[in-house]
């Protein structure tokens, strides 16, 4: 079981979810990657894209404005 | 009332909406706005604007422009930033996104982080600049208030607009990430 | 204003990475406080101005609704081919069928009534002006991240990157105006105006475009099971 954090800190949309899709793809079942944002819509679009993709989600608001959007693949 | 204690609880404050909440009620201010002041929604006509004043303020003159050439635009032009209510409605736009942060708690100056970025910005906003001017509006005057409108000139906006994004995308796959 | 305890997480994370975090800011009060300032800039204006005064608050209304909702018209023509996502590409297209009924009404009844039909100006001349300025939108609008709209919103959330390329929209904007004439004289000045009810009637107009946006908002929803299943 691997974590993978992945800095997505400043980017716009869609480079935070474009990120973890090729992160996750590249990860086994398991594995959690932590994915550190802190544009808005990233926090909305990448939790809802894993959420369909049937793997385990949780966000967690970590300063103003920031956010740790943690996926367990599945 | 529980669910309305809910709703302006910090927690739910915090809360984003759903897609289809925001486009519900986006249509709502858009049909007021065409009912309350004859004409629907736009951004990009106004900061065109901006820039036209910033080019007076520099000493320049834009009064033999053919864009600028008519009378109500020099009308709204002379009447100054204050003045124009596109203007006031762009400023308005940008506290209303403030005011929903700031209630959210999660403002935060967000730095530019690289240099990739600098260039995106530039090169993407002065694209986005040139292009609303030669098809009449961006996405809101020229796609949201076209096609509302039922104009053809909105789905004929869409489909290009749609090929931009496509070519966009492959641009920033493989330069910008 | 201690945070409720949350449950254990379901998500076993190999590093218990327990980083001491900041302790996170109310900004409720200087936001009421910012909310007030607003309103009464409002009040201000509707005793001045009351034409501005509707332009400030509908303004206020569009930048909190694109704000809360994380509503985005770049990610609606971008995530399809991007991510295979349409959420928001039928979210948009629910927006296009609301309010093609709500401005048709308003225009209907302006035509019945023998008054002019407001809005008309929004009718815009096709050509390749159109094609070229939307294709060029298009491009900048995902490079930069946001569109018009999208890109003053997030000035208001406080993105650095969003207020550089609101400067070059700006420019880009004047350099656009500077050419107009050229444009205008080339391509412009000879490109029809359709408004669909000249061609279909008003009722067959909005019937053929509501029938579009169901086919569209049909398409997006094949398209999204498609890309997930691959």
């Amino acid at each position: 079981m691997n974590e993978i954090i992945i800095d997505a800190l400043g980017e716009a949309c869609p480079v935070p979810l474009i990120k973890a899709q090729n992160a996750i793809k590249e990860m086994a079942v398991g594995d959690v990657l932590v994915l550190q944002v802190d544009h808005s819509c990233a926090m909305k679009n990448v939790p809802e894209w894993a959420r369909k993709d049937g793997h385990n989600v949780e966000i967690e608001e970590v300063d103003d404005g920031e956010w740790e959007v943690i996926i367990e693949k599945a | 009332m529980n669910k309305i204690k809910e709703f302006f609880s910090k927690k739910g404050m915090k809360k984003a909406w759903g897609y289809v909440a925001g486009a519900v009620l986006l249509s709502v201010v858009q049909v007021i706005t065409l009912a309350s002041t004859g004409s629907p929604w736009g951004v990009s006509g106004p900061l065109m604007n901006w820039g036209a004043w910033t080019f007076r303020l520099f000493g320049g003159n834009v009064n033999n422009w053919h864009r600028f050439s008519s009378v109500g635009a020099q009308a709204t032009l002379d009447a100054g930033f204050f003045s124009d209510p596109g203007t006031i409605r762009n400023l308005a736009l940008i506290f209303g996104a403030l005011l929903a942060t700031l209630l959210a708690s999660q403002f935060k100056i967000k730095k530019i982080k690289s240099k990739k970025q600098i260039i995106a910005a530039v090169l993407g906003g002065f694209m986005m600049g040139y292009g609303a001017r030669l098809a009449a509006g961006c996405n809101i005057g020229a796609l949201f208030s076209g096609i509302a409108s039922l104009s053809l000139s909105g789905w004929v906006f869409a489909l290009f607009l749609f090929f931009g994004a496509v070519a966009g995308s492959k641009i920033l796959v493989k330069y910008f990430m | 204003m201690s945070e409720p305890t949350k449950a254990p997480s379901s998500i076993k994370r190999a590093s218990s990475r327990t980083r001491t975090r900041k302790p996170k800011k109310n900004q409720i009060p200087i936001g009421i406080a910012v909310a007030i300032v607003l309103f009464l800039i409002g009040i201000y204006l509707a005793f001045t101005n009351p034409r501005l005064s509707i332009f400030w608050f509908t303004g206020l209304a569009f930048g909190f609704i694109l704000q809360k909702s994380r509503f985005c018209f770049t990610a609606a023509m971008r995530d399809p081919l991007l991510t295979g996502g349409t959420t928001l590409t039928r979210a948009v297209l629910i927006a296009f069928a609301i309010t093609t009924v709500g401005f048709t009404v308003i225009k209907y009844m302006a035509y019945v009534n023998g008054s002019p039909i407001p809005g008309q100006g929004f009718i815009a001349p096709i050509g390749i002006a159109t094609a070229v300025g939307a294709f060029v939108f298009g491009i900048g609008m995902v490079i930069a991240g946001g569109c018009a709209s999208g890109t003053l919103m997030r000035v208001g959330e406080g993105f650095t990157m969003q207020m550089l390329s609101l400067l070059f929209f700006v420019i880009g904007s004047l350099v656009g105006a500077y050419d107009f004439g050229w444009w205008k004289l080339n391509f412009i000045q000879d490109a029809p105006r359709v408004f669909l009810p000249d061609v279909f009637g008003w009722v067959g107009a909005v019937v053929a475009q509501l029938a579009l946006i169901a086919l569209l908002y049909f398409l997006a929803l094949k398209w999204e099971q498609k890309s997930k299943a691959a």
